[in-house]
């Protein structure tokens, strides 16, 4: 058997037996074992890593089923892909589970929490795994179901629970396009198979209209699982969790699934340039809505789930101008200072005996000495100044964008502007200044236990040094993760080469675009420095938030839109099914008619069971004898 | 080949044993026989043989279903276990010996390579079962039962052995092979026999009889619901598998060439067994008459697949057999729990009532029947469904396109009936306390929904086999 079965396995073992046995097993043993199962998985891919020799590998599992000449199969892909993938889900999962540990620890959920979190690495892996797009499917199911799950955790407040069934619902309409693009890659090429779907497409020509349509509906699945403009809204709302589900699920794994979809079809998008014009505009109009959105946000997660949006965007929008590796890497360092930067602010709800808002919060600094050092780096990786990851990915994606246009180069860079002053607002009137809390939250602050601070540091150490895995050349690195994804390209290069000609900029421009973005982060911060630090201001209670400020503080009513436009005209319109037609119509002559029908048939059949066994007899023979006579008919009658 | 000889002699082996004191030996011995018999006969794979002067032919087909038999008759027995109760009217030993029996006339049914053989196949089953149907002895309605089939079972046996008879005169060859090959040149030169036609006609009548399709199914719901459940789970399972078996090797190889004959009205009766079956099982109260009216609606299934008569078609009714066996033991198997433990009008109740509430009171049982139903309903990621999917992909090879839209909102009617009693077990009250089963029984039920979920999920795991 093969190792790479084990990865998935592992924690779908650990997902059984905390899910069948919370009530019984103990507290202890429940962490160990969530933990444990992930960190075996992450040992796992460990080895597979360290033994990988460069070619893509098809596990097969088993073959699901065949239908006429159409065989699905469950197999597992490895390559660099996935490899890096199962890496990070394995990685910062096992992390994320360690600090569970202590979060979690007054809650009486404390195992289911454990049992779902398990559920949702396994199907993340299924996701990345999958050797076709079916089982990429059921892994995408598979995580949005665990989200829901996770999101409405403390379905006790009703609040929670809608933000999970919106959370599903806007999904479900991604997933409808991503199901819509499967059916249409079967019907294009037979399979669902990377390793047959793939070196087919390669034959075809750029600017195939088929491809526009496959690549345009699993962008749409993209647009749900990755929270782009229109289907975002449910994220911010995810916030609803526990804390480390905000962590792994909507800021390091989950909603990345989408990039790495799409990294994976890179052919098909490769093929497609007009899709991936599409994706670049949305993801830009994403990155600077939802950071504009950041700016003013009250509430400490909600800022870093704005953010988490608009750090999306961006990752689209490297892929929008073809440039998969730059998007992929922001993917990685992403995953790094976005779960730091979740965990460290779940540290701090935890001081702050879950007071989640910023106005209330303040000189942190120094009671959390440890929760504030691993803040301040994220902040600082998330906002993009050198040596720290953000710089290096973020500054790739922007090269790739002025090389594209430099208007849309001009608007990433505001939004990255805006977001190193949102962080960094967010850091000021955190954790410095006065304390504005009750007494008595005042009196609870503690630094948080070894199991959450341990993941924080770890995180922390890879926020700084994550953006060194893919030093550009004319900083004098080797651009390793380039060269190591390199192979996945194979057929988008065949297919069309001019797509992989690289950034053709120069050394000067390159230098000069790097400066530009890394003064205007600098501005931004000495900006929210002045405004927080020196004038002491404090944003105002939410009733005195009036003008432009409180359109942008209400999310641009975008909510209100939606719920507007597409949700009360479709209640209306199912309260009108539902009264005329269906009450109306289709119950009482439909349903019930063909019940009705049915029943008084059931009771013409029931009577002929008289008990008789004469009558029986008497019944077969009739049969019999019509039966001999129809058959015979030919003969009997000539 | 060797599994029916070591069955026959193992059916004496236990008559012997029921001179012994202790009866508790009896189940476990049973269980090993079959276990042993199940090993011989797996060691038949790949050897394709004719024993007894040509009658039996062993190749894998016969492997394939005699596994599904004596699976499924472990399984019931697994399950039986109130036979020793009542100390002065029940001889388990009898019991079992004569299971054996019957289970080795299964065996013959499946393997017969020639008339007799089947005509002696069928009675060996047939004669066990009409004395398994009457063990209940002081039950007025067990000895009715077993009366009513008896009568009707030797009326049946009447045409089959007719129809064998004239099939003799037409071809002069009891043989499958002379037969076909008769057949084969005689239709070549369009000079058939009607003796042959009329022959045909008895013969298939004979086995449509013993696998309850309509309008031959009257005896069904009568002796299902009369004889012990035990042996109505054994005659659902077995006797129709052994029942497809027969008649679809004889339709497919003896008949193959008068297709055009036979193939309209047997897809009549098809339509014919799907509607009675699905639509009068929808007015039952009783669980267990339920039951019986959907055994004739899965022989309406597999009867698609016979008129389809396609290669895909053996694999499909190999596949449905599994999967409805497994689901009708599990079925049977909780109701004999639940009717033991609560009494109505002072039996067994068998009414959906009886399993009000039973998600509360013993929700592993609720689980296990559950998953059967849905399994039986053909609902996805069960067996139940693959086997409808294989059955009605066979059928749309075969183009039989009426057929299948009769057969769909069939199924869709069988939705119905089956969920009912799921509805009872979680959404009722519960009434009464909870039923206490012995381990191995527990064992046996969560096997067979183990398989079902198993088949489920990775079907084409055993339909590589078949």
């Amino acid at each position: 058997m093969n190792l790479a079965i084990l990865i998935p396995l592992l924690p779908f073992l650990g997902f059984l037996i905390n899910g069948l046995g919370f009530r019984r097993i103990p507290k202890a043993a429940v962490g160990l074992i969530g933990t444990g199962a992930v960190l075996g998985s992450f040992a796992i891919v460990l080895s597979l890593f360290s033994g990988f020799t460069g070619t893509a590998q098809v596990v097969p599992v088993y073959d699901w089923f065949t239908v006429g000449d159409f065989n699905v199969s469950f197999g597992f892909q490895i390559d660099q892909l996935s490899l890096l993938m199962m890496l990070i889900i394995t990685g910062i999962g096992s992390l994320i589970h360690l600090y569970s540990i202590g979060y979690m620890h007054h809650d009486e959920g404390f195992g289911k929490f454990f049992a779902f979190l398990n559920l949702f690495v396994f199907f993340m892996l299924l996701l990345v795994m999958g050797s076709n797009y079916l089982v990429m499917f059921i892994g995408w199911e598979g995580v949005g179901l665990c989200s829901y799950l996770l999101i409405g955790f403390w379905n006790k407040n009703p609040e929670y629970g809608y933000a999970a069934r919106k959370a599903f619902v806007m999904n479900r309409i991604g997933d409808l396009g991503f199901l819509i693009g499967i059916f249409l890659i079967v019907a294009r090429f037979g399979s669902l198979e990377f390793a047959s779907v793939f070196p087919a497409a390669a034959q075809l020509q750029t600017g195939d209209a088929g491809l526009f349509w496959i690549t345009f509906c699993l962008f749409i699945g993209a647009m749900g699982k990755s929270a782009q403009i229109p289907l975002y809204t449910w994220l911010p709302d995810a916030m609803a969790g526990p804390t480390p589900v905000s962590a792994l699920i909507h800021a390091a794994t989950m909603v990345t699934a989408g990039i790495y979809m799409i990294v994976r079809s890179n052919v098909l998008y490769t093929l497609a340039p007009e899709t991936l014009h599409i994706i670049g505009w949305v993801a830009l109009a994403t990155a600077l809505l939802a950071a504009s959105i950041g700016l003013f946000q009250n509430d400490i997660k909600k800022v870093l789930a704005y953010s988490t949006v608009s750090q999306l965007g961006y990752m689209f929008m490297g892929l929008g101008m073809g440039a998969y590796t730059s998007g992929f890497f922001h993917v990685m360092t992403h995953a790094f200072f976005k779960a730091l930067l979740f965990l460290g602010a779940g540290s701090v709800i935890h001081a702050m005996s879950d007071e989640q808002d910023i106005r209330y919060m303040g000189g942190l600094r120094k009671k959390l000495p440890i929760t504030f050092t691993t803040f301040l780096l994220g902040t600082i990786a998330i906002s993009g100044i050198p040596p720290f990851a953000g710089f290096f990915s973020k500054d790739e994606i922007l090269a790739h964008v002025y090389e594209h246009s430099p208007l849309m180069w001009g608007l990433a860079v505001f939004g990255s502007m805006m977001t190193a002053f949102y962080m960094f607002r967010l850091l000021f009137l955190t954790f410095f200044g006065e304390f504005r809390g009750t007494h008595e939250q005042e009196h609870h602050l503690h630094e948080s236990p070894l199991t959450m601070t341990l993941p924080l540091m770890v995180l922390a150490v890879l926020s700084v040094i994550g953006g060194f895995f893919n030093v550009p050349e004319i900083l004098g690195g080797t651009a390793k993760l380039e060269q190591f994804l390199d192979p996945i390209y194979q057929y988008a290069r065949q297919a069309n080469p001019e797509a992989f000609a690289g950034v053709h900029l120069d050394h000067s421009t390159e230098f000069m675009l790097m400066g530009v973005s890394v003064a205007g982060a600098v501005i931004s911060i000495i900006a929210a420095w002045v405004i927080y630090i020196s004038r002491k201001s404090v944003p105002a209670p939410d009733e005195q938030v009036s003008g432009l400020q409180q359109v942008i503080y209400r999310k641009y009513y975008i909510d209100e839109l939606y719920d507007a436009v597409f949700v009360k005209p479709i209640q209306a319109l199912s309260r009108f099914f539902y009264s005329v037609v269906d009450k109306g119509g289709i119950d009482r002559f439909g349903v019930e008619g063909v019940g009705r029908f049915v029943k008084g048939l059931a009771n013409e059949f029931r009577l002929l069971q008289t008990g008789a066994t004469g009558f029986y007899v008497l019944m077969m023979v009739t049969g019999i004898a019509v039966i001999l006579v129809y058959s015979l008919r030919s003969l009997i009658f000539g | 080949m060797l599994s029916i000889i070591s069955l026959s002699i193992f059916g004496i082996v236990n008559l012997f044993l029921g001179f012994l004191k202790s009866r508790r030996i009896l189940l476990p011995a049973t269980l090993l026989f079959l276990i042993v018999a199940l090993i011989l006969n797996s060691m038949d794979w790949n050897q394709q043989a004719l024993y007894f002067g040509d009658m039996l032919r062993v190749n894998n087909v016969f492997v394939n279903f005699a596994g599904i038999v004596l699976i499924t008759a472990l399984l019931i027995v697994g399950i039986s276990r109130h036979f020793g109760n009542d100390e002065e009217h029940t001889h388990p030993a009898e019991y079992y010996a004569i299971l054996l029996f019957s289970v080795t006339g299964a065996l013959m049914m499946i393997g017969f390579e020639n008339l007799i053989m089947l005509f002696v196949g069928v009675e060996v089953l047939s004669v066990a079962m009409y004395v398994l149907t009457g063990t209940d002895k002081r039950n007025i309605r067990s000895n009715e039962a077993a009366l009513k089939y008896f009568l009707m079972g030797s009326f049946a046996t009447g045409l089959l052995l007719f129809g064998v008879a004239m099939v003799y005169g037409a071809t002069g060859s009891f043989k499958l092979g002379g037969i076909a090959s008769y057949v084969q040149m005689a239709s070549m030169y369009g000079a058939v026999s009607p003796l042959l036609y009329v022959g045909l006609l008895f013969l298939f009548i004979g086995m449509l009889f013993k696998v309850s399709a309509a309008p031959f199914h009257f005896w069904t719901p009568d002796v299902y619901e009369g004889a012990p459940t035990i042996f109505t789970a054994f005659m659902s399972t077995v006797v129709k598998t052994a029942g497809f078996a027969a008649f679809y090797k004889i339709a497919s190889t003896a008949f193959a060439g008068v297709y055009g004959f036979w193939a309209q009205s047997l897809a009549v009766m098809a339509v014919l067994t799907l509607l009675i079956g699905n639509i009068t099982a929808a007015y039952q109260g009783s669980f267990k008459r339920m039951m019986a009216y959907s055994s004739i609606s899965h022989a309406g299934y597999l009867l698609l697949a016979v008129v389809a008569k396609v290669p895909s078609s053996q694999s499909a009714i190999l596949f449905y057999s599994l999967s409805y066996s497994l689901a009708t033991v599990a079925a049977f198997g909780v109701l004999m729990a639940v009717s033991e433990s609560r009494q109505f009008e002072g039996r067994g109740d068998d009414r959906y009532e009886a399993f009000n509430g039973l998600a509360k009171t013993n929700p592993l049982l609720a689980f296990v029947l559950t998953v059967s139903m849905l399994s039986l309903a053909g609902i996805p990621l069960t067996a139940g469904f693959w086997g409808k999917f294989f059955i009605f992909s066979a059928a749309v090879q075969a183009n039989l396109t009426s057929l299948l839209v009769i057969a769909v909102l069939m199924s869709c009617v069988g939705i119905y009936y089956y969920f009912r009693v799921i509805i009872a077990m979680y959404l009722k009250p519960a009434e009464g306390e909870g039923i206490s089963v012995s381990a191995g029984f527990t064992l046996t039920l969560v096997l067979t929904t183990v398989l079902t979920l198993l088949l489920g999920v990775f079907p084409d795991v055993v339909k590589n086999i078949f």
